[in-house]
């Protein structure tokens, strides 16, 4: 598959810090890409930088080919970008025709409207919108050129329950027509279930890369977690064979280990004083966790 | 791009008629004030012209300086700080456009003030000028608020937008009143006398009034005028290019 986005030994270097480090990456055409990353990990810049927002310090970043401020890259790329409020004394319904004004093939109100979730209340300001519906209204907005790209900063961040749900299902549809996305969130549950490539970053560089599942089993940590009882000291889990970490909140315990079989068998042949136990694969959040903390040893 | 330009002016124009503080500053007020100053002091002449058209020629005036300066600088740092600004740029519209499209629906709406107040003065108070009078007075009006324009787009440069209404409401309501807009320069000392020359309010002013009084165009005032936009446009083009450089 062609690549639409590449970055080339990318830095971006502002103000004394060093906020993208010798980044590179391809993005091939029709992909969820999600950046997962700490605050101040580089994702917002980079994605700044890869909409032509910011240039950057050195390297190169090509968008269908072209720079990211050309023409015709403006025409394919929408975004949802953070901190950015609505404009005033405008509907819902006028913000949306404006911004379908600016593009050759603006998609239909009427679809705007309804990947939106705000048919009812397109005659509303759009000052007037809840939290979370303003952000489906900037989701609007980003898809009313009808983008071959699709940026995503951050973009539940604000929305309920519901807006959230409502919100994904509109994405995945999106997804499913060839279109590139690429989303930053700190939602980990949400970039696990949406995106088909995960990119780790952490402190301007890439630490990972690869699909959830990849991800998640590079790390090969499972854990077991259980209730410690009135006998159980932390004492008492020192020394046994096969514990990578071991992590006490109050009387939850929680064990890592690369053998939770073997692991399982000595805690029981050791007859501690435990309940509650559950083995479980790590989910991406961990797998997350222990890269991010990985990287700063 | 005409159509996005056209879909933009649109947007500007609504929400500049939507907006309440326009309404009361740039249409109440001067309607207010023109009625009141003209019934108090009735029939009297100031520098041979009638005052009853001399004045509206000053609210006319007033009237538009106000929503000038009012709705450009609050609504460019508005949207510059609240990040509206940043989208755009990632948009198709050109750069130029979403400056150009301020400018030119602030225009469209003076127009129509200036029709407006002039319609008041021919209908409510019987004034009586030539067509070429009315068309060369609107006209003035009309292109010589560009300075007060640039103010406002200098003033729009401001991080705050509170900062920036209050900073807007003291420099349109002192230009005013130094320029002799709310009571004519020549009832006031010798010094505010003096120091009005160089103030563009008085200068704009002073070019409509010249219409009534049938002497010419003043070069001298043109010139001070165009000055002042001048030097507000490299200014604020100045302070944009610095804040954007990242």
């Amino acid at each position: 598959m062609p690549s639409v986005i590449t970055m080339e030994h990318v830095d971006k270097e502002y103000k004394g810090t060093h906020a993208v480090k010798d980044l590179s990456l391809h993005i091939e055409e029709g992909t969820v890409t999600a950046l997962l990353g700490p605050n101040g990990a580089g994702k917002t810049t980079t994605v700044s930088m890869l909409l032509g927002l910011q240039k950057p310090t050195r390297g190169q970043i090509r968008i269908l080919g072209g720079s990211p401020d050309q023409p015709e890259a403006r025409q394919s790329v929408g975004a949802m970008l953070q901190d950015i409020s609505v404009i005033d004394r405008l509907t819902v319904r006028e913000t949306m025709d404006l911004f379908r004004s600016y593009y050759v093939n603006p998609l239909p109100l009427a679809h705007l409207l309804a990947i939106s979730g705000l048919e009812k209340e397109q005659n509303k300001f759009a000052t007037s919108l809840s939290g979370g519906q303003k952000r489906r209204l900037d989701f609007a907005l980003a898809m009313a050129g009808d983008p071959k790209i699709l940026y995503l900063d951050e973009p539940t961040v604000g929305m309920d329950v519901g807006s959230r749900q409502l919100f994904w299902e509109s994405v995945r549809a999106m997804a499913g027509k060839g279109r590139t996305i690429i989303l930053t969130t700190h939602y980990l549950d949400e970039a696990d279930s949406i995106a088909d490539r995960i990119i780790v970053i952490n402190q301007g560089k890439v630490i990972a890369d690869g699909t959830p599942a990849e991800i998640k089993a590079a790390q090969g940590h499972k854990m077991i977690t259980f209730t410690a009882g009135e006998q159980l000291r932390p004492d008492s889990l020192e020394g046994l064979p096969g514990i990578a970490d071991t992590v006490w909140s109050g009387r939850k315990v929680k064990l890592t280990s690369t053998d939770t079989d073997q692991l399982i068998r000595t805690l029981i042949q050791h007859n501690l004083d435990i309940r509650d136990i559950e083995i479980s694969a790590g989910g991406l959040e961990d797998a997350f966790q222990t890269l991010i903390q990985g990287d700063a040893k | 791009m005409m159509k996005s330009m056209i879909a933009q002016c649109k947007a500007e124009i609504l929400r500049t008629v939507r907006n309440r503080r326009f309404i009361v500053f740039s249409i109440v007020m001067p309607v207010m004030f023109y009625f009141i100053f003209t019934s108090t002091l009735g029939d009297i002449k100031v520098g041979g012209v009638d005052w009853k058209a001399y004045y509206l020629m000053s609210m006319t005036a007033f009237g538009v300086i106000g929503a000038s300066i009012n709705t450009l600088s609050v609504r460019f740092a508005q949207e510059r700080t609240q990040g509206w600004v940043r989208l755009i740029r990632i948009t198709p519209l050109p750069n130029g456009s979403y400056v150009l499209s301020k400018i030119l629906s602030q225009s469209v709406i003076n127009l129509g003030t200036i029709v407006f107040m002039f319609l008041i003065g021919h209908f409510a108070k019987g004034i009586d000028l030539t067509l070429g009078e009315w068309i060369t007075c609107g006209l003035w009006i009309w292109i010589g608020v560009l300075p007060f324009m640039a103010l406002g787009t200098l003033l729009g440069t401001f991080k705050s937008v509170e900062v920036v209404q209050v900073a807007a409401n003291i420099v349109y309501m002192s230009l005013s009143v130094l320029g002799g807009l709310w009571m004519p320069l020549t009832t006031m000392p010798k010094i505010m006398q003096d120091i009005a020359q160089y103030l563009p309010s008085y200068r704009f002013g002073q070019g409509a009034w010249n219409v009534l009084g049938g002497v010419g165009p003043d070069w001298t005032g043109i010139a001070i005028l165009a000055a002042y936009a001048l030097i507000f446009m490299i200014l604020s083009t100045y302070i944009l290019k610095r804040q954007e450089a990242v």
